[in-house]
């Protein structure tokens, strides 16, 4: 699925902040990228959302090598990857549901079906009230909800998610791990970047990828059977 | 109804249906590309009228001119003895029968001594006593169409009946006429391109100010995969749109401006352009122009975006 081999990244003529990156994701995982602030979480995640290039080294992604694709099947390759940036990026000119149903008319969707898709969707993370609202006027949880269904409407290959879990409180923070455990469950491969360590203890059936000193170092998870423990111990 | 949709927005709902990916129609960047583009037709305009009237003026020139002579028995022979009225009268009636009796001429005609008087009182002034000073002859020939006449020869023939007659075919003159006219039509093009070339740099600019104004928008969605067609054409759109609406409302005004001004040419008499009246084919032309303005702002746009988005990896 992904494979990482030396791979460095740097901005500018800037120190390196990755330098040699190597790892390999098996599809269909779920893992969290962590690291202490300003270790190259968002920076490791742009390259897997195929934002940026990295300086050196090979990038394996769904069997193609990255440096060899052509324009066009980049493009078809980063409609394959959801993303919920930690800052969101939302258009705030435009309703939340034309937010969420941005993904489906860029992949040239019909109108009926983006409609059904969104609207169950948007029922689903609780924004069936908020349809026409612009997203700066609704709160940071409801945005990111915004963004996370957005990142997940076109049941991507591969979710990327920054800090997902920086602005809910924890009946919708547990929500969404559900939503992400559900996708990834139905095949989705994912990976989110948190620094938050009482949520990769509640989801401590999840692998981890950590970041130091500009390497990765992958962690296994633990069995699997404790998972429903957890998620039981929670309610 | 009303007071509760006012409500609504204030609340923070979204208005009408989504137009655009990017908020193109936020900020005022586009009133300038509008205002832009509406003085770029009025100029336009101006040029392609000025064309107009010159290719009017020298087709009803040509066409005047085209078939017809004149035939000018000077009033001195070539000794430079003067000759008298009577002499270039009957010279004039020998010279009438003459051409009359040639197959390619259609009419001919002796020009009446008040005719040449006419003819020459703006250079000799009214009052000027005509009757001791002989006028030349003068015979006005129209040949037939479409028959190439002979011109060398047929003046040599003439000087048969005096050496300094002369057969004037306007060549040279409507030559002249011509290469002025056409210089003129040819600056008038020239202006023309120049306005061209200044709508697509102004497209452009606007388009790139656009896209730098919006670079975050963009990313995202060439990060969503967004084809670089898709981006484009909507942003093809919203300029075809901006340029097509402020080029419209220039062409109202450009005609605003041209019929106040052909009034004032009335009005003054001044036959400028004498009898110049649009046809209906160069009015249509006018009128495309805000088609073609836009049609050009367009494809600077495509061109435009295409170039910015190549950069993105
Ligand atoms: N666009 C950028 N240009 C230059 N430096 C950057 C940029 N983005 C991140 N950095 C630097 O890269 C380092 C890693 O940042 P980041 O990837 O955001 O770490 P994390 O997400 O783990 O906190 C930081 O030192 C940061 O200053
Ligand atoms: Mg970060």
């Amino acid at each position: 699925m992904i494979k990482f081999e030396h791979v460095g990244l740097r901005y500018g003529v800037g120190p390196e902040i990755l330098t040699d990156v190597n790892f390999t994701l098996e599809p269909g995982t779920f893992h969290f990228l962590s690291g202490p602030s300003g270790a190259g979480k968002t920076s490791l995640l742009s390259l897997l959302y195929l934002g940026r290039k990295p300086t050196r080294g090979l990038m394996k992604m769904f069997g193609e090598d990255i440096g060899q694709l052509n324009r066009h099947e980049l493009k078809l390759m980063r409609q394959r990857i959801g993303v919920v940036f930690q800052d969101f990026r939302l258009l705030n000119h435009m309703s939340a549901f034309d937010n969420i149903a941005l993904p489906l008319r860029i992949m040239g969707q019909e109108e009926k079906e983006i409609r059904e898709n969104v609207e169950e969707l948007m029922e689903w993370v609780g924004l069936g009230e908020h349809q026409h609202m612009l997203p700066n006027t609704l709160s940071g949880g409801q945005q990111q909800r915004i963004a996370v269904a957005r990142a997940v409407i076109t049941r991507p290959k591969l979710l990327l998610a920054d800090e997902p879990t920086g602005n809910l409180d924890d009946e919708i923070g547990l929500r969404l791990m559900n939503l992400f455990d559900q996708l990834n469950r139905m095949g989705t491969t994912v990976v989110i970047a948190s620094h938050n360590t009482m949520l990769m203890e509640k989801f401590g059936q999840h692998s981890k990828l950590i970041l130091d000193k500009g390497q990765a170092r992958l962690e296994k998870s633990e069995p699997k059977s404790t998972l429903k423990q957890r998620i039981g111990d929670m309610f | 109804m009303k007071i509760f949709s006012k409500k609504d927005r204030r609340l923070g709902v979204a208005h009408g249906t989504r137009k655009y990916d990017l908020p193109l129609e936020k900020g005022n960047g586009g009133s300038f590309l509008k205002i832009l583009m509406g003085l770029m037709t009025i100029l336009a305009m101006f040029a392609f009228v000025a064309s107009f009237a010159l290719s009017a003026m020298t087709e009803r020139w040509s066409a005047g001119l085209a078939n017809q002579a004149t035939v000018e028995i000077p009033a001195e022979n070539a000794a430079g003895v003067l000759l008298s009225q009577e002499e270039i009268n009957k010279t004039a009636q020998d010279i009438l029968v003459f051409l009359q009796q040639n197959s390619a001429v259609e009419t001919v005609t002796i020009m009446s001594e008040e005719e040449i008087q006419s003819l020459v009182s703006p250079w000799l002034g009214e009052d000027m006593e005509f009757n001791d000073l002989p006028l030349p002859g003068i015979l006005s020939v129209g040949f037939k169409e479409g028959v190439a006449v002979d011109t060398k020869n047929l003046e040599k023939r003439l000087k048969n009946f005096g050496e300094p007659i002369r057969l004037d075919t306007h060549a040279t003159w409507l030559a002249n006429v011509l290469k002025f006219t056409s210089a003129l039509n040819m600056a008038a093009m020239l202006i023309t391109g120049l306005i061209g070339l200044a709508t697509v740099i102004a497209a452009a600019g606007a388009v790139q100010s656009r896209m730098s104004m919006y670079r975050d928008e963009l990313e995202l969605l060439h990060l969503m995969g967004a084809a670089d067609r898709y981006i484009s054409r909507q942003l093809q759109r919203y300029t075809f749109i901006s340029c097509f609406q402020g080029s419209a409302m220039g062409a109202c005004l450009g005609f605003i401006i041209l019929f106040i001004t052909s009034l004032i040419f009335k009005e003054k008499e001044i036959a400028l352009l004498p009898n110049f009246n649009m046809s209906l084919t160069e009015f249509l032309i006018l009128c495309a122009l805000p088609v073609l303005i836009a049609l050009l702002g367009m494809i600077t746009a495509r061109q435009t975006v295409l170039r910015t988005l190549a950069k993105m990896p």
